[in-house]
This record gives C-alpha cells, sequence and structure tokens, in this order.
C-alpha cells in the first residue's frame, strides 16, 4: 500500500486524459511529420506554383483554354485512359469469372498468374514489351517467319503500344476488387434463377451482373486513376510520339524548365484523380477498402 | 492477508459520451475484503464503472479513492488492480506459464522467485500440468481460470471481474461460481465482480449494487436487496415480482391497509405518504390456501394457466384484484393444478414490500 | 456448391487467353537474356551466358545494384519503423482525426507520382538533397509507408483491443505493451508491409528520374537510359536481376502467409 501512495502523481485529472492518448499520438508522429514535410508540403507546393510562376495569376490554366497543343495532350490522355479501362474491364471481369468458378487447385494457379505481373517492375514490363513488339521484336520476327505478313507491323511508338502496356500493366487491379466482389455472391443465386426459368445469359444479366456492380466500380475507379497519372509504360512504348499528361509534365520540368505549365498540368492531372475519387467515392465504401474501424 | 484488503470508494462518479450519460452521478463505497457486484442490464453503466475503477476510462467528474487515495489521475498500468477480462484476454502468442508470468516480467521480479510465484499462482487455480500449453488448447473454463492465475500473480490491491463467466455454459458456470467464491475467501483480496446475471449476483457477493441507466438504483447485501426492493425496477430485475397497485385505506402504528380493485388487503410496516401504493410480491411468498384457513391476505381465483418444473409449479391465477404468478413447491402442493380450478391464495402481512414506481 | 457450372467453356477460353497475356512479357525476358547474339533477341543457336558475364564484371551495372540495394534497406526501415508506429497508433485511438491520419499515409498510392515528383524535385534543389542518398532515402521511405500502413492495419483489425488493455492492467508501460503484446501478434503484417516497401524503393523508375543524376544511378535510372538509348541484351540481364529479387520477396511473402494461416 505505502508503495502505491508513493506513486501517486500529484496531477489534476485532465493532465492524464491528454497524457492517455498524449503517448498515442507520439507513436503516430514521426510518419505524419515526415509525410507533411516530405510529402504534402512539396505537393501543395506544386499547386502554388501553378498560380505563380511565371507570373501571379490563372495565367498557366488560361492555356489550357487556349493551347491547342495541351488540349491534344489531355484528349489523347482521357482516350487511352478510357480505352484502357474499358479493355482492363472486360478482360479483368472475365478472369474473375472464371477465378470464382474454378475449383481450388486450378484457382491457385490461376491466382499466381494474376498476381506474379503485380511484383514485376514496370519498368521490367514496358522493357519485355519492346522487345516482344518492335519492327525486329519477337511477335513481328514470328509473323514473318511463318509468313503471315511480309513487312513487320507497327506494334510500339504509337497508341497501340501504349494500350497493350497499360492492359497488361491494370489487369491485376481490376481483377482484384472483382473477385472479391464476387465471391461474397451466394452461390446458389444464379442456379435459382435458371430454375425459375430464365436462360444461362439473363441468369448472369439480371442477377449476377447487378450483384457485382460494387467490385465493377471499385475496378473502374483504380485502373482509370492509375490510368490517368501512368508514366513510364505511356513513356517507353509511346516513344515519345504520343504524348500522356505524365510525360508532357516531365518534359516541360527536366527538359523544357517551364515551370508554369508543368506544375499547372500536375496540379490539374491531381484535381482529376482527385474528382474521379469524389464521384465514386459515393457509390464505394474507401474507408472500409483502407483498413478503418469506423 | 488482511494486509493486502483495501478499501474502494467512487465518489460522485460521471462519464457522458456526447449527450449519453453513461454514468451518472454514482457513489459507491466498498468494503476491505468484500466481494462487490454491480448488476444491471447491459447500457446500465456497469462495464463503465468497472473500466473506470481499472483506468481505462477517464471519468467526466468524480472521483475514485483506493482507501483514501485519489487514484483518478493514475494510468491503468501504475493501479496495481488485477483484471478478469470478458473472453479472458489471454495473450494467444504466449504458454499458460508465460500468461501468468507476465505481470512479473514487466516488474523486472528476479528469475527464481517469478517461478516460484507463477507456480504458487497456477496450483491456486489447479492448473499446474497445464502450464506450457498455450490458451487456444484449453477449454473456457481453464481459460477462465488462467485468467484469474494471471490477475492474481501480482498481489493485485484489488481483483475486478467482467463479465467472467458469461461465455460458459450454464452448468459450468455454476460450477465457477462456487470455486470464485471459494477463491475470494482464500486469497482474501476485495473483488469487484461485473455481471447482467442476477443468479451470479446473488449467489456469490456480499454486496450488490443494482445500476439503471447509469445510476445507482439500490446497494446491499444480496437478501436485503431481494427481500427489501426498493423500487420496481429492482423487485423486477432481482427475481420475480406481482405488483398490486392499490389505494390507502387505513394506517396504523405498525402497518397499513390497501385495497386493491374492491379486495383489502393488509401490509406491514410504514406506509408511504401518499395516497396510492405499489406493492411487490413474490411468486414464491404465496401459499394456496385450504378451504377456512386464516391468512391476512386472502384472495380466490381461477387457475388461467399452469406448468411444471419438477421442484415446483408455476401457476397463473386469475383474481378480482388481477392476475398473480405463484409458485408453489411441487411436492406440497395442496391442490391438483388443473386450469379454471379454483383456488385461495394467502400471504402473511409481512410477505410483502411496498417500492417506488418507476 | 456447385460453382464450376457457372463458368461456359468459352468464358474460361477467353480468361486463360488474359491470363497467358499476363504472363507473356514475362517469360519472354529470360531467353532474351541468354541469348548468343550481340543485339537483342532470342537465341539462335544455344544459350549463352555471355551477357550475364558482362552485367556481373561491369563496374556501372554492379553500382547500380549496389546503390539501388542500399537505398531500399534504408528505405524500408524508415517506412517500417515509421508506418508501423503509425498504424498502431491510429488503431488505438481510433478517432475522426486518425480517420485523416490515414488518408494522409495513403495519399503516396493516390497522388500520381509525377505530381509528386515535381514538389519533391523542387525541394531538393533548395534543400541541396538532390543526387544524395538522403534525398532517395528519405522519398523512397515516405512513399513506401502506406504500405506498411495497409498491412499491419490489416493484422491489427483481427487484434483484440482487450489484450492491450490486459497488458496495462497487469501492469505494463506502452513500451513493453508494444514490446511484448502487440509487435509479436502483428509481426505477420510488419515483415509483408517491409517486402512490399522494399519492392517498391527496389523497383522505383519515376521520382528517381527527378532526384537523382549522376552520383546516384539505381537499377531502374539505368534501365531507364538503356531502354531509351541501346536495347543491348545486358539489358535483359539487369531486367532479369530486378525480377529474381522481386519473386524471391513474394515466394516469402507467401511463406510468411502460410505460416500465419497455420
Amino acid at each position: 500500500m505505502t508503495t502505491l501512495a508513493a506513486t501517486l502523481p500529484r496531477t489534476a485529472p485532465q493532465t492524464r486524459l491528454l497524457g492517455a492518448s498524449l503517448s498515442w499520438w507520439l507513436l503516430i508522429a514521426p510518419a505524419v511529420i515526415l509525410m507533411l514535410a516530405f510529402y504534402a508540403f512539396p505537393l501543395a507546393e506544386v499547386l502554388w506554383i501553378s498560380f505563380t510562376e511565371p507570373e501571379p495569376g490563372f495565367g498557366n490554366y488560361e492555356r489550357l483554354l487556349t493551347s491547342p497543343a495541351l488540349q491534344r495532350v489531355w484528349m489523347t490522355t482521357l482516350r487511352i485512359c478510357v480505352i484502357t479501362t474499358a479493355i482492363t474491364l472486360v478482360a479483368g471481369y472475365v478472369v474473375a469469372y472464371a477465378l470464382v468458378s474454378a475449383p481450388p487447385r486450378i484457382q491457385r494457379w490461376m491466382f499466381v498468374c494474376v498476381l506474379l505481373p503485380l511484383w514485376i517492375s514496370v519498368l521490367v514490363r514496358a522493357f519485355a514489351w519492346v522487345t516482344l513488339l518492335r519492327s525486329q521484336g519477337v511477335v513481328n520476327e514470328a509473323l514473318v517467319a511463318v509468313g503471315l505478313i511480309d513487312r513487320p507491323l507497327r506494334l510500339i511508338w504509337n497508341e497501340f503500344g501504349i494500350a497493350v502496356g497499360m492492359v497488361h500493366y491494370m489487369i491485376p487491379y481490376a481483377v482484384l476488387p472483382l473477385y472479391a466482389s464476387m465471391r461474397d455472391i451466394d452461390p446458389r443465386l444464379v442456379p435459382a434463377a435458371r430454375g425459375l426459368g430464365a436462360t444461362r445469359f439473363e441468369a448472369f444479366r439480371r442477377v449476377f451482373l447487378p450483384l457485382t456492380k460494387p467490385g465493377i466500380v471499385a475496378a473502374t475507379v483504380l485502373v482509370f486513376i492509375f490510368s490517368l497519372g501512368f508514366y513510364v509504360t505511356p513513356a517507353i512504348l509511346g516513344g515519345g510520339r504520343t504524348l500522356m499528361v505524365a510525360e508532357y509534365i516531365k518534359l516541360q520540368i527536366l527538359d523544357l524548365i517551364r515551370w508554369g505549365v508543368g506544375t499547372m498540368m500536375a496540379s490539374t492531372l491531381l484535381a482529376a484523380v482527385v474528382l474521379v475519387l469524389a464521384i465514386f467515392a459515393r457509390i464505394v465504401d474507401f474507408r472500409r477498402l483502407f483498413g478503418s474501424r469506423h | 492477508m488482511a494486509a493486502l484488503q483495501h478499501s474502494l470508494t467512487v465518489r460522485r462518479l460521471a462519464k457522458h459520451y456526447g449527450q449519453t450519460r453513461a454514468v451518472d452521478d454514482v457513489t459507491l463505497t466498498i468494503g476491505r475484503g468484500e466481494f462487490v457486484t454491480l448488476l444491471g442490464p447491459s447500457g446500465s453503466g456497469k462495464t463503465t464503472i468497472l473500466m473506470a475503477i481499472a483506468g481505462f476510462v477517464q471519468p467526466t467528474a468524480g472521483d475514485i479513492l483506493l482507501d483514501e487515495t485519489p487514484i483518478t489521475p493514475l494510468p491503468p498500468e501504475r493501479r496495481n488492480f488485477g483484471m478478469v477480462f470478458q473472453g479472458y484476454a489471454l495473450f494467444p502468442h504466449m504458454t499458460v506459464a508465460e500468461n501468468v508470468h507476465f505481470p512479473l516480467r514487466v516488474r523486472n521480479v528476479a528469475r527464481a522467485e517469478a517461478e516460484r510465484r507463477v507456480a504458487e499462482a497456477l496450483d491456486l487455480v489447479q492448473l499446474g500440468p497445464l502450464k506450457d500449453r498455450r490458451p487456444s488448447q484449453l477449454s473456457g473454463g481453464q481459460q477462465q481460470r488462467v485468467a484469474l492465475a494471471r490477475a492474481l500473480v501480482f498481489q493485485p490491491a484489488l481483483l475486478l471481474l467482467d463479465e467472467p463467466l458469461s461465455a460458459l455454459d450454464k452448468k459450468l458456470r455454476a460450477e465457477l461460481q462456487v470455486e470464485l467464491k471459494a477463491l475470494h475467501r482464500r486469497v482474501g483480496l476485495t473483488f469487484i465482480y461485473v455481471t447482467h446475471d442476477q443468479e451470479e449476483a446473488l449467489s456469490m457477493s456480499d454486496s450488490i449494487a443494482i445500476l439503471r441507466d447509469g445510476r445507482l438504483v439500490q446497494e446491499g447485501p444480496p437478501g436485503q436487496l431481494y427481500e427489501r426492493p426498493a423500487t420496481r425496477f429492482v423487485a423486477d430485475f432481482l427475481g420475480k415480482s406481482n405488483f398490486l397497485e392499490g389505494r390507502i385505506i387505513e394506517r396504523r402504528a405498525d402497518g397499513f391497509a390497501y385495497a386493491v380493485d374492491g379486495a383489502r388487503f393488509l401490509q406491514d410496516g410504514p406506509a408511504p405518504p401518499g395516497e396510492t401504493v405499489l406493492i411487490a410480491l413474490r411468486p414464491e411468498k404465496i401459499a394456496i390456501a385450504a378451504d377456512g384457513e386464516a391468512a391476512a391476505n386472502t384472495v380466490e381465483g381461477t387457475i388461467a394457466a399452469w406448468s411444471y418444473f419438477g421442484t415446483s409449479f408455476a401457476l397463473v391465477v386469475a383474481t378480482g384484484a388481477g392476475t398473480f404468478q405463484v409458485t408453489v413447491p411441487a411436492w406440497r402442493c395442496p391442490v391438483e393444478p388443473a386450469e379454471g380450478r379454483r383456488v385461495r391464495l394467502a400471504w402473511p402481512a409481512d410477505a410483502s414490500v411496498p417500492v417506488v414506481p418507476d | 456448391m456447385d460453382r464450376s457450372a457457372q463458368a461456359g467453356p468459352a468464358a474460361n477460353v477467353l480468361a486463360w487467353s488474359v491470363l497467358l497475356f499476363l504472363l507473356l512479357p514475362i517469360t519472354v525476358v529470360f531467353p532474351l537474356s541468354v541469348t548468343d547474339q550481340r543485339f537483342l533477341s532470342l537465341p539462335y543457336e544455344a544459350p549463352s551466358l555471355q551477357h550475364y558475364v558482362t552485367f556481373f564484371t561491369s563496374e556501372r551495372w554492379l553500382t547500380s545494384t549496389w546503390q539501388s540495394l542500399v537505398i531500399a534497406v534504408f528505405s524500408t526501415v524508415l517506412a517500417v519503423a515509421t508506418g508501423t508506429l503509425c498504424a498502431i497508433g491510429c488503431w488505438k485511438l481510433s478517432t475522426r482525426l486518425t480517420d485523416l491520419v490515414r488518408v494522409l499515409m495513403l495519399l503516396p498510392i493516390i497522388v500520381p507520382s509525377i505530381v509528386y515528383a515535381l514538389g519533391i524535385y523542387r525541394l531538393w534543389i533548395r534543400l541541396d538533397l538532390l543526387d544524395t542518398y538522403l534525398g532517395i532515402i528519405l522519398v523512397h521511405g515516405v512513399t513506401g509507408i502506406p504500405y506498411v500502413m495497409i498491412t499491419v492495419s490489416a493484422t491489427l483489425a483481427n487484434f483484440d483491443p482487450r489484450l492491450e488493455q490486459a497488458a496495462r492492467s497487469m501492469g505494463a508501460n506502452l513500451s513493453q505493451t508494444l514490446r511484448w503484446v502487440i509487435m509479436p501478434r502483428v509481426m505477420p503484417g510488419i515483415a509483408s508491409g517491409a517486402i512490399f516497401a522494399f519492392i517498391h524503393s527496389w523497383d522505383e523508375a519515376v521520382l528517381i528520374l527527378f532526384i537523382a543524376s549522376r552520383a546516384l544511378f539505381t537499377l531502374p535510372r539505368r534501365m531507364w537510359d538503356g531502354i531509351n538509348e541501346n536495347l543491348d541484351p545486358v539489358m535483359a540481364v539487369a531486367a532479369c536481376v530486378m525480377m529474381l529479387l522481386s519473386m524471391l520477396l513474394l515466394a516469402g511473402d507467401l511463406w510468411l502467409r502460410r505460416k500465419r494461416d497455420e
């Protein structure tokens, strides 16, 4: 008892109230400080520069309306993103669908095929596509050798090459949320619909497809957002001839040193990403996706 | 053993979460070496009070004192209270012995001394042979004993128990109630026990505090609470009760008379102020009287329903003064229960008790 | 139940074609790396290890590999240390403010790298951290935090908060509770997070273009230059080296997961 009494601090309850959670906040602090100082702050500075250089005002943003070059970059980006997202979603849906219906042993191998590319450097993958698709590449040589074509096809350094590389990169990101939503569907529902007289296609379209909507939405957001700001694959497979936003920004900063236009395009890109997220946040519970308990 | 005993005082304790008052101005004194139960339905604030005593909940107002010393500002790890959690909270990555050793490890107790005390604590709960098992390899009852050993091994000032038996089946629960009570006598510590199970509270406690909506309703030894419930809530929550709403028609020195729908009944003790009175009457205190047998209170009725429980019959009797729940010992039931049979109910004037309606 | 009845043969054929498409670029890299030719092609006569010899005797490639390893190791340590503590703090406090912290920590995954690259390039010019180990490790460490946050938070989601309270009630202070109760339980999540953070740094190819130039040339940085300038077969060897490390880590992660499920 004496020992206990001796340990009693002479502090008011209020100090302790703060003290109890203070130590937990101290655990959070290092990461928050790092993230604010070396992530959020430089990010904010990008926004700031876009309004202040070369001179203060909305001058950089006005170019969006006046410069055909900038508009072309955005149109190219959006076109490629929409095409990529559409193809990725269809391919991802088919894979996810096969995944849920596969027996466990085969399912494991399919999973390896889906996850393996995720673990390979995007640079290595882009390099591999170059070696496959260029005019002296594996695909063209094979087609010529078989005699299907006389001259190599132009498969790279154009939008086709970019789309191939991007779809390849994005498919795993589409498969995972789609698979998660399909796995939660009661497997008796489709047989039940068939039992009620629906054809195979009707049962899919009226029962299965609507139930996978959350997965479709999540996959669309993920793929579209990643595509918008994608740099490595479009830069390499586009070969400088097809410019998407990210590479355009890099050129402005590192080669032309036009900070105003570069940061304006970066800010617009960020705004586009946030906009897409905001629209879809109403449909999908992102907090659950990110492990919050609330 | 007496040296380990401490009293605990909860003084005007309040805990508000926004507009919700989880605990609202509760004052409670727990005597040295007592086994006190905080009893109430879910949401009554009993667990919040226990968590405030343990130090996991910081009160909005009020104080908690160990003996005479305020401990409210102390963090849980410096209060030196043993605690048995609901679901036990055993560390799954440690063996039984490692779990029990944990409080000694954080106190840097020397190895030999620690080993001796762990063995002692495990013996106390008869778990010595299982010391190398993992919690997942134990039954519910065994896990509960590990939790007890772990909470006692560091000679805490108090033992706090948060619904420690709620996860177990009924028969095991009854056995462990007896064990817990014996353990309390053996270690002599002050126990503070939280439960929503009234049978547990009645069978183990020296004293029960009944809580409702964050407020303390009544406090006292189990017998007193059962025999003399202060409010309708207590009479209803602790056991079963019939309630008679009457009008006082006569006041005497040692009691009063009241009327319920024309029937006239007698009640011992002082009459409450006002014209109306609410009387609580336990079903087992009502007898079925033989014809002509005299009693302070009698009322005639017909059996509306009945069921057999082996030891007793439970009857529902419709009378002119309302419907009565009656429990009579099966081996001494003077009439064969049958629906529609007329019976005469009787109870003495000290069998019932006036309660505060709430 | 009988799910196999759902996917028809057409769907299965389509699915497997997509899966083969996914594997195609990975499978082509190794044959290219053992070509017997002096230019990038499949082996004509017989596989040859000549380009591996070139890679492992070239000072430029070895330096790059070493620099990549050093940067990845230290940035992983940074990400794991701060990210783990942050995840534990957010889990325990779980208030509206910590939800905001979680969103902040996930920014690097949501925000396109190119946007952040501009900001950090500018800041590093001012702080004179361009082309330094410290500069790159900080950047890779900070952008690696989200991976650690996600994996550690996932393991904490299954962690009974009463275990922490139990430790406290028995007299353990915060540091003892962390070391003896919380850490051992979330170790698998920390290990997964470390692997992700390592690979993130090892493969990172966008930020490095901005914040490193001459003194520090990571493996991805050298590959980037190689792809854009001369496609020589050593590139395929470098790609194989990068893939090999990722594969080893992936195997490690799978092994950890299996162990956790036991």
